[in-house]
């Protein structure tokens, strides 16, 4: 078996890199969008609470689509490669974000924000000052959840043409190839760890105050 | 082992034997088997029709794993099924590539009879092999129609593989072993699902195929290239049946081979298509067709 790997990658590391490099890249892109989508629709949301009731539910419907299911309804529309794949990841990791995002504005106490109104902070400084710090371990949660999901299902985006770590294990689903299974596979998880540690230290940084 | 093997015949032949004077019944029933993808249903009920046409009663076995369907007809659970030589050969014999359709079918017919007691009556004409499938409209403006045409021109041509393609020893590296080199202008992954969408779209020019898939049926949108050095395995389609079947009905022979004789590769993608692309009932299509060459 390791000796089976050792020859796949001997003979097929460009392959292998280009497919990590794809893999990270749509990946990272898609979580990019889904932030800047969820985290400010997190913030209308708490804003203004009409807004909610159907922002919301929305997201958590569309959540509930498999992202297979979604990238093959979007092939009539978006055709394969790269475009449809971003879309159905974006639509899988906003509503983590969004809700975290709600919920951890909506978990800052009420006196806080009395408290700092009081000082004399305009709305603007609340929010900056009081208000996101409070909710960010919520929003880092929501990212990080994000986050593992996109890398996990990005393996999907092979399936239409965008590449990723997804054709070497469809090749080895295909060829009944365990070792192109594991490379592919333990390739993801690695990934997905990676990523998931970084948005942690990234939090410990933002946060270097709770941690003194 | 020579004694045992004697033995277990004896006793096969006895039990045959008693089942036969025993039961009595179902002497004149055929079990016709299939495997479970859409052709071999078509072509067992074929078969099957054709021989409840002659007067016999047909038990259909069909949807049988095709992993298992050997076993099945070995083991007198059925008694023919449509197989293709080249399946006999590779996956069943497990002999080495042979890629001549008349020696494949001499050594499967002789095999077969030695080592299973199986019959395979007269080939059809119908190859269900591994192809390579292009645009049409590609392949009138580059005069891409066989496979060497193509490697001629893969640097102008975006290859839609699923990844097993490329790995196999039957894909991309024995196809460079016997063309040359593709260097396709890209190649990408895709599900086996979309390549004929693909195709059709406009998304990607050529994609590994089987040549008697149903959408090939349209040939205004699609060209199944010539593997003009023929390093594909022939998989034409021909009836296995088992030998005291046929030594008791030995009328069976004269009504599959006028099937066979009917079944081309074109007729088979047709027929293919009308369930796959036009979504008929397989029964339909099978009666129908059994209908025009009775």
């Amino acid at each position: 078996m390791f000796a089976e790997m050792a020859g796949y990658f001997q003979n097929n590391m460009d392959d292998f890199l280009r497919a990590i490099a794809t893999h990270a890249a749509i990946s990272a892109l898609a979580l990019f969008l889904a932030a800047a989508i969820g985290i400010p629709a997190g913030i209308l949301c708490v804003r203004h609470r009409g807004v909610q009731r159907w922002v919301v539910p929305l997201f958590q419907a569309l959540r509930i689509l498999p992202s297979l299911a979604v990238l093959f309804l979007l092939i009539p529309v978006l055709g394969t490669g790269l475009l449809p794949a971003l879309v159905a990841l974006v639509l899988l990791a906003v509503p983590s974000i969004l809700l975290n995002t709600v919920a951890g504005l909506l978990q800052t106490p009420e006196f806080m924000l009395e408290t700092a109104a009081a000082c004399g902070m305009t709305r603007g400084q609340i929010w900056r000052s009081v208000w996101l710090p409070m909710a960010l371990p919520m929003i880092l949660t929501g990212i990080k959840n994000a986050v593992t999901e996109i890398i996990a299902s990005a393996t999907l985006a092979a399936k239409i043409g965008a590449g990723g770590l997804g054709e070497i294990i469809f090749t080895g689903l295909g060829l009944y190839r365990f070792d192109l299974l594991l490379a592919g596979g333990l390739t993801v998880a690695l990934l997905s760890l990676l990523a998931a540690g970084s948005v942690s230290l990234l939090g410990r940084l933002l946060m270097r105050y709770k941690y003194v | 082992m020579k004694i045992t093997k004697k033995m277990t015949t004896l006793l096969l032949a006895a039990a045959m034997a008693c089942s036969l004077t025993a039961c009595g019944s179902g002497k004149d029933t055929i079990r016709v088997g299939s495997k479970d993808f859409t052709e071999s249903l078509i072509v067992a009920e074929i078969y099957a029709l054709a021989l409840e046409d002659a007067g016999y009663d047909v038990e259909r076995k069909l949807d049988i794993a095709g992993s298992v369907v050997h076993t099945a007809i070995v083991n007198d659970e059925i008694d023919l099924y449509p197989e293709y030589t080249g399946t006999g050969l590779l996956s069943v014999l497990k002999m080495d590539l042979i890629t001549d359709p008349e020696e494949v079918y001499r050594v499967v017919k002789e095999e077969y009879e030695k080592q299973f007691s199986l019959t395979w009556l007269e080939s059809s004409k119908a190859n269900d092999g591994q192809g390579l499938v292009i645009r049409t409209q590609l392949a009138d403006e580059l005069g891409i129609y066989t496979i060497s045409d193509l490697q001629a021109h893969a640097d102008q041509i975006r290859f839609a593989s699923q990844g097993e393609f490329d790995q196999r020893d039957d894909g991309i590296p024995g196809l460079e072993k016997v063309y040359g080199e593709f260097n396709f202008a890209s190649s990408k992954v895709y599900d086996s699902g979309l390549k004929y969408q693909l195709l059709q779209n406009d998304e990607a020019d050529v994609t590994p195929a089987y040549t008697t898939d149903g959408p090939l049926a349209d040939t205004e949108q699609f060209t199944l290239l010539t593997d003009d050095k023929q390093m594909w395995p022939p998989y034409y389609l021909a009836p296995v049946v088992r030998d005291d079947v046929l030594a008791e009905h030995g009328d069976i022979a004269d009504i599959l081979n006028k099937v066979s004789a009917a079944l081309d590769t074109e007729t088979l993608t047709s027929l293919n298509a009308q369930v796959d692309v036009e979504k008929r009932e397989y029964e339909e299509v099978a009666a129908e067709f059994w209908e025009s060459i009775r």
